[in-house]
């Protein structure tokens, strides 16, 4: 029955009609057919009401025949509103401006990006890019398709396998993937495998070269395993031998352990502070008073804003103090030599490098004196003994094929 | 004659199931609880004010009596009419 958006597009006034027959008015206003709406009385003799402004100017017959009044009180709708608009119409201008503004400056290429150079330097790209117009202020209708723009730029780049060119907004991304050159092969020279410790061999696969010791034999340190000189006395030829040998070491580890240990342990227990950093102070801003455990580790956060490299002086931390406890453990002798075994194998290892592997572990003899354990272990480790070394003073024979 | 017509209309209404407001020429109404009332075939507005709607009928009139009342929309014999509806009486 009522359209809302009509009425306000064809705009209506806010009347008050005065006068003693109202009723009769009204009726005959709706007889005729123009749109009353929102009909009140406001007083003994006045009632106010809305009406279309076109049929705002055809109510005076009905007003002189009964003898009312009418009274505008309030104007609203679209017609209205341009008036208002064209008595300010540096506003709407404004408006306009602004749109045509933010689209003419969204038409143009603002930042050309470069990703994915390794070798190639992106200046070089960008001036390739340039050549062909995809540069900082160029208009984009002026542009050709990115699939084009593609081809030209690869024609222009050699040195490139792939160049992918996405226009996003006001940003040209020129993804660049470069040819890789193919790994060359590392040239080694002439050597030998030689023992880095004294062992006794445990597997031995030469790769190249030729074998000089055999499983369960005992080698000094510097021996070597896999010789690098191979062929019979009168041809010789030195190589780079290759190969794995793995030999067993025996170590002795000492190592002693207190029987009183001091253990530290968290209790779940945390506060929060958070601190106001305005240059070099910080400033606790929560919680007001200063309250902390006794024994604590904490844990710090900072929120300093930066930009473009610039670093705000004011910015914020925040310190979390989880409470820690102390408490005296007593050792007995057997969880201090499970102890001390357990860091001597990890300091075996370590000294063994990293695939070595423990194969037998014994407890020479284990001594409480003073409180502490003192522990003596040993241990045999499997482990790589080879260790390469360079063939010197040979001088290198021709080729076998080169000799008659 | 009009005795005649009158007895004309009971008997369409009856044999061919029309309903009675469009055979008979009384008001339909309907209302949404007491905010709202929408009537029909209604023949002029007699007085109007916040407390009273008082229309005319064919036969008679209707007499809507309540608080706040407002007039939301009027045609030449339909009436939306919104407020606190207290009452409605056909005189």
């Amino acid at each position: 029955m009522r359209y809302g958006l009509k009425e306000w597009a064809e705009g209506y006034v806010t009347i008050t009609v005065r006068g003693k027959r109202f009723e009769r008015f009204l009726n005959m206003v709706v007889r005729e057919g123009l749109r009353v709406w929102n009909i009140r009385r406001v007083g003994a003799e006045t009632c106010r009401c809305d009406i279309l402004i076109a049929d705002y100017f055809r109510l005076r017959p009905f007003l002189r025949e009964t003898g009312c009044r009418s009274h505008v009180e309030q104007r609203e709708g679209l017609p209205f509103w341009m008036v208002r608009l064209r008595r300010r119409s540096g506003l709407g201008i404004g408006a306009v401006l602004f749109f045509v503004g933010l689209y003419m400056l969204s038409s143009f290429v603002w930042t050309v990006e470069v990703t994915g150079t390794k070798q190639m330097s992106p200046q070089k790209v960008l001036q390739a890019a340039e050549q062909i117009g995809i540069k900082e202020g160029a208009w984009k209708v002026k542009l050709k398709e990115p699939l084009l723009l593609r081809k030209e730029l690869m024609t222009l780049l050699p040195e490139a396998s792939w160049i992918g060119v996405t226009i996003q907004g006001t940003k040209v991304t020129l993804n660049v993937v470069e040819k890789d050159d193919p790994v060359k092969p590392i040239v080694l020279g002439p050597r030998h495998l030689v023992a880095k410790k004294r062992a006794v061999i445990h597997t031995i696969l030469p790769e190249a070269g030729r074998s000089q010791v055999k499983v369960n034999q005992f080698v000094e340190k510097g021996q070597v395993l896999v010789s690098g000189i191979i062929g019979s006395e009168e041809r010789q030829r030195a190589v780079a031998a290759r190969g794995t040998v793995k030999g067993e070491v025996w170590y002795t580890s000492d190592a002693s352990v207190p029987l009183k240990q001091t253990q530290y342990r968290l209790t779940g227990e945390k506060l929060g502070q958070q601190y106001l950093i305005v240059g070099p102070y910080a400033v606790q801003v929560w919680p007001w008073n200063k309250q902390s455990f006794a024994l604590y580790e904490s844990k710090e956060a900072r929120f300093m804003p930066s930009y473009a490299g610039y670093t705000s002086p004011v910015g914020w931390k925040q310190v979390e103090q989880s409470e820690v406890v102390e408490s005296q453990v007593e050792l007995s002798t057997e969880e201090a030599v499970a102890y001390a075994k357990r860091f001597a194998r990890e300091d075996i290892l370590r000294k063994a490098g990293k695939d070595a592997v423990i194969r037998e572990e014994k407890v020479l003899h284990a001594t409480t004196e003073n409180g502490k354990v003192y522990v003596s272990i040993h241990f045999s480790v499997i482990e790589d003994i080879a260790v390469e070394q360079p063939i010197v003073g040979i001088p290198q024979s021709p080729e076998p094929d080169s000799t008659p | 004659m009009r005795r005649w017509s009158r007895r004309l209309r009971h008997l369409a209404g009856g044999v061919l199931d029309l309903p009675q407001d469009v055979v008979l020429e009384v008001p339909r109404i309907t209302m949404i609880g007491h905010l709202q009332m929408y009537i029909e075939n209604h023949r002029g507005v007699l007085h109007f004010s916040e407390k009273e709607l008082r229309l005319l009928l064919t036969n008679g009139q209707l007499i809507v009596s309540g608080e706040q009342l407002v007039i939301r929309a009027i045609l030449p014999e339909e009436v939306l009419l919104e407020g606190r509806i207290g009452g409605v009486k056909f005189v």
